[in-house]
């Protein structure tokens, strides 16, 4: 579906992406982790489009990214950036309801049809008592629901998440860590999103991505992130697998 | 919701603007009637004819220029602090009207409103080439060079004035606090080209526009061309706030309190808020100008005073009953 072949990208002269090459298919999870400052949204920029590639190639669907007229594009691919924040204030039906604008043309208004993707996509994350409620009168966790739904409302087949688990209390984390699983499996789209969060990738992801200065440094399936000797080399700490899950070695 | 939100405060808005309109060309301190101007007495006929309607058309039109010019802005800049003379096109403006003024030559007509026209398309040029950086205007560095131009024009201002001649200063004065007296049809006339130009293209871009509420690379993945919205959205409204500048003056406020006042009462996205802010804009200044003739028998005040005494308690009554 997707295919990312030696993508490099650099901000004047400090790369962020060097050389990366990566494919994916339908119906996967799959967790972008890596250092800070390592290309993960960079990378997710490039595939949402955002920003093209010094040098290399993306193709979706078999058609380079340059080639896909850029409304067509972005209905079959959503983006969630860090932290998206309106000027001003707005309900969650018009935030939601705003992102089905690829579909629309240059005059035309959001319709009836509209609306109810809208509404299915508010329900589909769990979040249809919030449809009128101000986004600002929301804790973050809802904040979150509410601009997944937004990029739902499109019904990509593709969906990039810039860190959507950030600043979510642990609860949080696992009710929408399940959220993307159940999407997953429930509409067959690919999710790829970065996170910072090992166990949790490691729990529900299909695959994880380790990035690290720019290029990819593992690619596979969660256990063969979960080893120590793995940890040490790409994070360079020390750890020990408890139960499945990693924990830091106490000296 | 969608389109049909629009419907009902569109014919509010316009439904009260005709009624300021109405208002403002009815009453002023020399006492005539419409009655006696459709009769033909001429001086029920100069005084409503060449004199209050005009102004009071003026005034609507610059009104709304500016309303639509602010509310562009700060959608565009994502800052609700943003209004239509923050990029130095009110300092571009004045500067080229304060250097006619000190060489002198402030009293031809239209020479100064040429000079302000051309200070402000000037201005908006310097800080749009200022900001671009690898076919990327970035917002923060806009505000940047529009903060620092404008810096550097009142200065340019401040020498202009010292070294004019005593009695154009006064006229040019009263420019720099904006002012509608002495409007003629043909300023109207101008001005309606200017703004129908405007709207059209800031109407054309408004899909686009909104889709800027959730930031540059939000809109990018969307499919938006964010620079070329970004450039057209700038040009438009900075041409129109030039026009504008250049036939009434510097009038404050309405670009910036407007589009608030609008959302406050409304809460939709650009495409709602910016046929309605050139109304509200509108409204307001007929009435401002109003406020500003009448007020005392023998002056006339600056209206943008009256912009603020009239808009500023209006908008807090409505910021405390929000959340």
């Amino acid at each position: 579906m997707l295919d990312v072949r030696g993508v490099s990208y650099a901000y004047d002269d400090v790369a962020a992406v060097r050389d990366l090459s990566a494919t994916f298919q339908r119906t996967q999870l799959v967790a972008l982790t890596g250092p800070n400052g390592s290309g993960k949204s960079t990378l997710l920029k490039l595939l949402a489009r955002v920003l093209a590639p010094d040098s290399g190639s993306i193709a979706f669907e078999d058609r380079k990214l340059a080639e896909w007229p850029p409304k067509e594009y972005a209905r079959r691919v959503g983006y969630l950036p860090q932290d998206p924040d309106p000027t001003f204030p707005m309900r969650a039906l018009e935030v939601v309801v705003s992102g089905r604008a690829p579909f629309l043309g240059r005059f035309e208004w959001e319709g009836e049809s509209d609306y109810e993707e809208a509404r299915r996509a508010l329900a589909l994350v769990d979040a249809a008592d919030l449809t009128d409620r101000y986004l600002d009168e929301m804790s973050g966790g809802e904040r979150k629901r509410v601009f997944l739904a937004r990029v739902l409302a499109a019904r990509p087949k593709l969906i990039l998440l810039d860190e959507p688990l950030a600043s979510l209390d642990v609860s949080h984390v696992q009710q929408f860590s399940t959220l993307l699983r159940d999407i997953v499996d429930r509409t067959e789209i690919t999710v790829i999103y970065a996170t910072h969060d090992l166990n949790w990738a490691a729990a529900y992801a299909d695959r994880i991505l380790v990035m690290q200065r720019g290029s990819l440094a593992l690619d596979a399936a969660p256990p063969a992130l979960m080893r120590p000797d793995v940890v040490r080399e790409l994070f360079g700490f020390e750890a020990q697998v408890v139960g499945g899950w990693l924990v830091p070695a106490r000296p | 919701m969608g389109k049909s939100a629009l419907i009902r405060p569109l014919l509010l808005l316009a439904a009260a603007l005709i009624i300021a309109l109405a208002i403002a060309s009815t009453f002023g301190t020399t006492a005539v009637s419409w009655r006696d101007a459709w009769a033909g007495e001429p001086t029920a006929r100069t005084v409503i004819f060449d004199l209050r309607l005009p102004r009071a058309l003026l005034a609507a039109l610059v009104g709304a220029s500016l309303a639509a010019a602010g509310v562009t802005f700060q959608t565009l800049l994502r800052n609700p602090l943003a209004d239509p003379f923050i990029l130095g096109v009110s300092g571009g403006a004045a500067c080229g009207a304060a250097v006619t003024t000190a060489f002198g030559w402030a009293r031809i007509p239209g020479v100064v409103s040429l000079v302000a026209f051309l200070g402000a398309c000037g201005a908006t040029a310097a800080v749009f080439i200022l900001a671009r950086r690898r076919e990327y205007t970035d917002p923060t560095r806009l505000l940047l060079s529009g903060l620092v131009l404008n810096a550097l024009f009142s200065a340019i201002i401040l020498i202009a004035f010292a070294l004019s001649p005593a009695g154009d200063l006064t006229a040019a004065l009263r420019w720099m606090m904006g002012t509608l007296f002495g409007a003629t049809w043909s300023d109207v006339v101008l001005l309606l080209l200017f703004l129908i130009a405007a709207m059209i293209v800031l109407v054309f871009i408004a899909g686009d526009l909104r889709m800027l509420a959730f930031g540059e690379d939000d809109a990018r993945s969307r499919g938006v061309d964010v620079e070329r919205v970004k450039l057209i959205g700038f040009v438009a409204s900075s041409i129109v706030t030039g026009a504008a500048v250049a036939v009434s003056g510097i009038i404050g406020f309405v670009g910036l309190l407007i589009p608030h006042l609008m959302r406050l009462i409304w809460r939709r996205d650009y495409r709602v808020l910016l046929p309605l802010s050139a109304l509200g804009g509108a409204i307001l200044l007929v009435l401002a100008d109003l406020a500003s003739r009448v007020a005392l028998p023998a002056a006339e005040l600056p209206v943008g005073a009256f912009t603020a005494i009239l808009g500023v308690p209006f908008f807090l009554s409505l910021l405390r009953r929000s959340r």
